[in-house]
């Protein structure tokens, strides 16, 4: 009895892991099937980007703060208050900065874009569109996964500067810096192998979330629960994809870079 | 190879040339895990002729016409659309068929996030390629004014009521000129008159575009307005077939149940 459940759980599993790559592939086909809908592209960029923004800008602002008022008793009980810019910006650049963005744009993008397909799919949007002669797929899919692909990483990095700001604001509740000594420090405690590795991994952040949401929702069910199960799913699997992606980028870049 | 609209009005030019029916199922058998939806489906549909189906929920209606736009592939027997094979197109071949074939859902699938204006050019432009945007909007316009919607044309789907959307949705199948139309209950939620105008719109397409089409409903007086040929289908199998006034008279207990309220 036991195998009988487990059988088919793992039956799905590897069914889901294929219906994955079968839809990467028919994403990445499309990609060159000629006719790139630049005019969603650019409304999806919009959806995804600008209406992201605040929230993106809030979060930043408060992890900076939230960082600087944490780390500086202890700088201060090594006497090392005057590394608190260098310590919160090596640490924002290169991984806080980039993974809480990406985990809030999981929250708001791909739950969005699962949620919307999902409900597309549910009242038959997706099929119409598909039986009219129309392409889904380049229409709706191409141009998600390019928009997050290319809007995430502006966010991460206008969600870095927006931070280190709000450190800025917070190390001047207890200690006075001036601005232009606070960015100056801030600049000579990084480099390119802090920003670059950084960025390029927001690249892969952003084509999971369009990715995943788009699959989640053309995969969903029939019927309107699925629709909050598809949003649901897809945020867990984005977020999930996110520290993967993170895991393996921390590792590559230590060994290019830091080994 | 892009399908242009000169590719288009060419595939109407060669079925006005083809003989016989232009949708022939055969032997048509759909199964889902162990449930046998469709046990052996015939079924001709003639040039110009509206063929009804009736029959009870879940009895495999849906299911025949999605095998006839290759949403579902059958398990054993044969589609044939204008005498193609759709089962053995390619993916290039069947998207040519889509356009000559419209599907009207249930819902209408009117896309949300589009007006109606917009819904309207998305077949012109995604479909067709057209990009004269002087021809799209008279297209969109006749469209529309044809279905009694033009005053929408702006209008976002939300704003629509049931039968404004079915409207909308049927002007959106007809805009791109099919040879034949499918529509998956086109009256089912609707009041009494709005049902009852949809119906008197399916035919006056069906004379004006001159197309063929397969009508599936519960809605008896949507039955009788629309159609030629009336098809029973019970418990995936049809049971009769005939004009709606044959139908009525039949003796038959599943037959005259369908017929039960009609004086």
């Amino acid at each position: 009895m036991a195998e009988e459940v487990i059988i088919p759980a793992w039956k799905r599993w590897f069914e889901g892991i294929g219906d994955q790559v079968a839809f990467f592939f028919k994403f990445f086909k499309n990609i060159f099937a000629g006719g790139f809908e630049w005019s969603e592209f650019v409304r999806q960029c919009y959806e995804i980007g600008y209406k992201s923004l605040m929230l993106v800008g809030i979060t930043s602002f408060i992890m900076g703060v939230v960082l600087i008022l944490q780390l500086r008793p202890t700088l201060v009980a090594f006497g090392a208050a005057s590394m608190l810019p260098r310590t919160l910006s090596v640490s924002f650049i290169r991984e806080i900065g980039p993974v809480i963005i990406a985990i809030i744009c999981a929250g708001k993008i791909a739950s969005s874009i699962g949620a919307e397909l999902g409900s597309m799919k549910v009242t038959e949007q997706l099929d119409a569109m598909e039986v009219s002669g129309a392409n889904p797929t380049q229409y709706l899919v191409v141009t998600r996964i390019f928009a997050t692909t290319f809007m995430v990483p502006l966010l991460s990095v206008l969600g870095d500067a927006i931070g280190l700001f709000g450190g800025f604001l917070a190390l001047n509740i207890r200690d006075s810096m001036s601005f232009k000594l606070y960015f100056t420090k801030i600049i000579a405690a990084l480099d390119f192998t802090d920003f670059i590795p950084a960025l390029i991994k927001t690249i892969f952040f952003g084509f999971a979330i369009g990715f995943v949401g788009c699959y989640k929702g053309f995969t969903s069910n029939k019927g309107t629960e699925s629709v909050g199960l598809s949003a649901n799913s897809a945020v867990v699997t984005a977020s999930l994809w996110i520290f993967v992606i993170d895991a393996i980028a921390v590792q590559i870049t230590s060994l290019l870079y830091y080994n | 190879m892009e399908i242009t609209a000169e590719k288009a009005k060419e595939h109407t030019a060669k079925a006005k040339e083809t003989a016989g029916p232009v949708i022939s199922i055969k032997g048509l058998k759909k199964s889902f895990g162990s449930k046998e939806v469709l046990k052996n489906i015939n079924l001709e549909l003639e040039k110009g002729e509206n063929i009804v189906i009736l029959g009870r929920s879940g009895t495999g209606k849906s299911v025949t016409i999605q095998c006839i736009v290759g949403m579902l592939t059958p398990d054993a027997g044969s589609v044939k659309v204008f005498g193609q094979e759709v089962s053995e197109l390619s993916e290039k071949e069947l998207k040519e068929l889509r356009i000559r074939v419209g599907f009207l859902f249930q819902s209408g699938a009117l896309y949300d996030s589009m007006t109606v204006r917009e819904n309207m050019e998305f077949p012109l432009t995604r479909v067709l390629k057209m990009n004269d945007q002087a021809e799209i909007d008279k297209k969109v316009e006749e469209a529309l004014d044809s279905v009694g919607l033009l005053d929408a044309i702006d209008k976002m789907p939300s704003d629509l009521s049931g039968g404004m959307r079915k409207r909308a949705g049927l002007a959106r199948t007809i805009i791109v000129d099919p040879e034949i139309i499918l529509y998956d209950e086109p009256t089912t939620g609707l009041d009494p008159i709005t049902s009852r105008e949809i119906s008197d719109l399916i035919l006056k397409i069906q004379k004006k575009q001159k197309t063929s089409s397969i009508i599936i409903t519960h809605d008896m007086e949507c039955a009788r307005i629309a159609s030629d040929r009336v098809v029973i289908m019970n418990d995936g199998e049809y049971v009769a077939e005939g004009t709606f006034d044959e139908l009525h008279q039949s003796k038959d207990e599943i037959v005259k149940s369908y017929f039960a309220d009609i004086p």
